[in-house]
């Protein structure tokens, strides 16, 4: 196109310039058209020259944009990440605070707060399934002689192996954990208080034959108070109950299990 | 030519801009209620200080929680240093941790990705 063009451009220079047409009456419109011809060419290389500028210039931006673009997804992405890190972390962090504070720091087993928890679901479950609950309550025979004769480290080691023997004696849905001091408590779903005096008989017989004082072999010995649930109380009778019984057991010598009138 | 001291709180980290040493401390939780005012500030210094000739900066971090607008202000801090190391200024992260809390450190880990500038994460007893 371009030599198309050019070769015109050659031979209208020619006619042009041949002194014999320089009278003819086209030479003159020739003559004039050519330039005008020539004026649009070069408008039309400019405005092309222009136009590809400014093309160029807005894909230079959609190219900035987009980098700007991915690298503000990154960011966000990795945003995304470490936040969720940190939620994981609370998350793991709230789960350890929930356990420590149901737990009982010596022992292991589940505390106060957390056996109060259960015998308020366990009186809600019966009360409306009418199946029996029974509570333990065990206390360990002279337990403040241990403390002050062998020292409170020796106190604590025997309320580590008393709570193993318990946890060790448990069904799967039994829950044994730590009262207060020396004083722990079963808590025994569907059970009869005939056969929680069984199970009571054979963790008191283990406490007897495992639990010793370390240093002296001071032979260890517990007493036990036994409730069942009554359709429609509060737990905090259920638990008075056991707790009287348990006094009733110290009182007739110790190292013994009584059972609540039901 | 000024410190910075804003003092933490539960929810905001104790932060500490020494203009003299170069050093930028940030210590504690941060799950503020704006976190845009809170480190803005500390935007603001790092700026400043990177503007005002070569000398060099280190931020010594020992953060512990930060919620998701503190993640994106600390990122922020960062991209600042990031593009501060690429114009061949001196700076540095170092971000301590307490060696029973590993998870802090695999946190800072994810922090330091893709930055080129020195990113130590340091274990304390």
């Amino acid at each position: 196109m371009k030599r198309d063009t050019e070769d015109l451009g050659r031979r209208i220079e020619r006619l042009l310039a041949t002194p014999e047409y320089l009278d003819h009456p086209l030479h003159v419109a020739l003559g004039q058209l050519w330039h005008a011809f020539l004026d649009q060419s070069a408008r039309l290389e400019r405005v092309t020259h222009i136009s590809d500028g400014y093309q160029s210039l807005a894909k230079q931006r959609e190219n900035d944009l987009d980098e700007r673009f991915q690298k503000q997804l990154r960011k966000l992405e990795k945003l995304a990440r470490i936040s969720d890190h940190y939620q994981r972390m609370m998350q793991d962090l709230n789960v350890a605070l929930s356990d420590a504070s149901n737990r009982d720091v010596l022992t292991g087993l589940a505390n106060r707060r957390h056996l109060m928890h259960r015998l308020k679901e366990e009186s809600e479950r019966s009360s409306r399934s009418g199946q029996p609950y029974t509570v333990a309550m065990l206390d360990i025979d002279h337990f403040k002689q241990i403390n002050d004769t062998l020292g409170h480290a020796a106190g604590d080691r025997v309320l580590v192996e008393v709570g193993r023997i318990l946890e060790g004696s448990l069904r799967e849905y039994d829950l044994c954990g730590r009262w207060g001091g020396e004083e722990f408590m079963l808590l025994l779903p569907g059970t009869t208080p005939a056969s929680a005096q069984v199970l009571a008989e054979r963790i008191c017989q283990r406490i007897r034959d495992h639990a010793c004082a370390p240093e002296n072999n001071l032979s260890i010995s517990a007493s036990v108070g036994i409730s069942a649930y009554r359709h429609g109380e509060h737990y905090s009778e259920t638990v008075e109950r056991a707790d009287a019984a348990l006094l009733e057991a110290k009182r007739r010598g110790r190292d013994c299990i009584v059972l609540s009138a039901s | 030519m000024s410190n910075l001291t804003i003092s933490g709180s539960q929810s905001t980290p104790a932060i500490s801009g020494d203009w003299e040493a170069g050093v930028l401390t940030m210590t504690g939780d941060s799950y503020p209620e704006n976190s845009f005012d809170l480190f803005n500030q500390v935007i603001d210094w790092v700026e400043r200080f990177l503007a005002d000739g070569k000398r060099p900066l280190s931020l010594e971090l020992h953060l512990l929680y930060l919620n998701t607008s503190s993640v994106r202000a600390i990122m922020d801090v960062f991209d600042l240093l990031e593009d501060a190391h690429a114009a061949g200024h001196p700076v540095a992260v170092n971000w301590h941790y307490d060696r029973r809390n590993e998870r802090v450190a695999e946190l800072a880990e994810e922090f330091r990705e893709d930055c080129t500038f020195p990113f130590a994460i340091v274990a304390h007893d």
